[in-house]
């Protein structure tokens, strides 16, 4: 067989490979007029959801479904739209991956739901709860809304985030950069705790942990009033606090409470054996 | 008198020479009467080291005696250690050996000084793990998840056991001062993790 024979042999095959694996995902667009603040609910067990802002009034969702062992089930009932993969018996954590790309209004309400993809939310205003198993966690550009994040060790990442803010995760770990808010609560294990931002809005900052460690870092002009202790643990901060009286016994190095600038937001850092430090931004 | 203050001035009370304030601080401070308690069993331990007796002098006696039929000992020409030193170690070690049990244990237990950025030194004392408790409900919830692969299952499992650890230490916490609202709301906080935990659970569950 000559050379260029074989050439055309392969990419016919790979032609057909590619067809017959092209054939397997199932493509689904999806679009739903709403009114203002719609609900909207996508429950996907396997694969990712990411969720940007759109045009007002319209749900635009595109679906990629891996095999024909899951479907789509979609409900929209006055300003309120349903969407979950149903899995078909016989889908398995591969066969049943749908891949979900939604464009929302950006005053939209959501709840999103997935065992172990990536869900990604960008550029929201309204509220939004996530609950998801071991898939990554990313909330970026949001405001204005309520952010509760579920998770049991998927890593949760949240940027640029103002808002009323809560997380609660098992062995994944939270970082958080640029978050405020008038509540900031953060309930982990295992999962380090990671903040970097100003502590601004006059807002209280609660950070816990069982065995994470949790860091925050934070700007020198920081107006923030600092409670923190590791029962177990060890706990620093760069900082020259004005010393405050706490409701507890401050001694050695497991504890410290003291305030910064005008201490405008209250900063509550508690583990039970992880450890604790608050650092001073390098500008 | 503050816990610092007490701690401070601890040698003297030790000594037989504390104060009334150092009394009345005791009898209202848990922490620091539970630190002389320690102290004082550390110092009894010590104490009856002195008192235990070493074998008879008979027995050296004949064993030396059995050691040189057997040509496995001759006569030193010069003992290795001086006299004084062999009494010296005979007489004082006991007393000696409990005091340095004393003063390590009142290291252990120096509350560390502001500035000082090392873990207070119990802090460094492993911890016994603790054999996670299964409790019904736990066993009915991981019934729910078990028919799920077998990698999820053990992940679940684990993040179980994780979440009971964090509800006895938090509970082992507040029994220390149960007033402590701080340890409270870590108490709280491992509970709605279990909550979160059985939910997902239900959830997932439901879906298939």
């Amino acid at each position: 067989m000559s050379s260029g024979k074989c050439a055309a042999t392969v990419t016919a095959m790979l032609m057909l490979v590619g067809a017959s694996l092209g054939a397997e995902n199932i493509r689904k667009d999806l679009h739903f007029k709403v009114g203002k603040r719609p609900m909207i609910s996508i429950n996907n067990p396997y694969g990712p959801v990411l969720v940007k802002a759109g045009a007002a009034h319209e749900v635009v969702v595109t679906a990629i479904l891996h095999s024909d062992r899951v479907e789509l089930d979609q409900s929209k009932s006055h300003n309120r739209v349903d969407i979950v993969s149903h899995l078909l018996p016989g889908a398995d954590p591969a066969s049943g991956i749908v891949e979900y790309e939604i464009l929302v209004p950006p005053d939209a309400n959501l709840t999103l739901h997935s065992d172990n993809g990536r869900v990604r939310a960008e550029k929201l205003q309204g509220d939004l709860t996530v609950a998801a198993n071991d898939g990554a966690i990313e909330v970026i550009d949001c405001a204005g809304g309520h952010v509760h994040v579920r998770t049991l060790n998927g890593m949760v990442s949240l940027n640029n985030v103002h808002g009323h803010v809560e997380i609660m995760s098992v062995g994944g770990d939270i970082l958080m950069t640029g978050v405020t808010g008038t509540l900031v609560a953060v309930n982990s294990n295992s999962g380090k705790i990671e903040y970097e931002g100003d502590f601004a809005g006059d807002g209280e900052y609660a950070f816990t942990s069982h065995t994470g460690n949790i860091e925050a870092v934070a700007p020198a002009y920081a107006s923030i009033d600092v409670l923190a202790r590791s029962t177990n643990g060890i706990v620093q901060s760069d900082f020259s606090l004005e010393p405050k009286h706490a409701p507890f016994l401050v001694r050695g190095a497991n504890s410290l409470s003291g305030t910064l600038g005008k201490a405008a937001s209250s900063v509550k850092l508690f583990s039970f054996s992880g450890r604790i430090r608050l650092k001073k931004r390098q500008n | 008198m503050n816990c610092l203050q007490f701690e401070n001035a601890l040698s003297d009370y030790l000594e037989g020479a504390g104060s009334s304030e150092q009394q009345a601080h005791l009898s209202s401070c848990s922490a620091c009467s539970s630190l002389l308690a320690d102290l004082n069993l550390i110092s009894a331990e010590a104490s009856s080291l002195r008192e235990s007796d070493g074998p008879a002098p008979h027995v050296w006696t004949a064993l030396e005696a059995q050691l040189r039929r057997e040509g496995l000992i001759r006569e030193a020409s010069r003992p290795l250690l001086p006299d004084f030193l062999l009494r010296w170690k005979t007489a004082w070690l006991v007393p000696v050996a409990a005091a340095l049990l004393i003063a390590v244990g009142i290291k252990l237990y120096q509350a560390p000084r502001i500035g000082d950025n090392q873990p207070l030194a119990k802090n460094v004392v492993p911890r016994v793990p603790v054999a996670p408790v299964v409790s019904v409900d736990d066993k009915d919830i991981l019934t729910t998840v078990a028919s799920r692969p077998p990698a999820q299952v053990a992940a679940y499992r684990n993040d179980l056991d994780q979440a009971n650890a964090f509800i006895r230490d938090a509970q082992e916490s507040l029994k220390n001062d149960p007033n402590d609202i701080y340890s409270q709301q870590l108490l709280i906080n491992a509970y709605e993790q279990k909550q979160m935990l059985y939910r997902l659970a239900v959830d997932q569950s439901d879906e298939q």
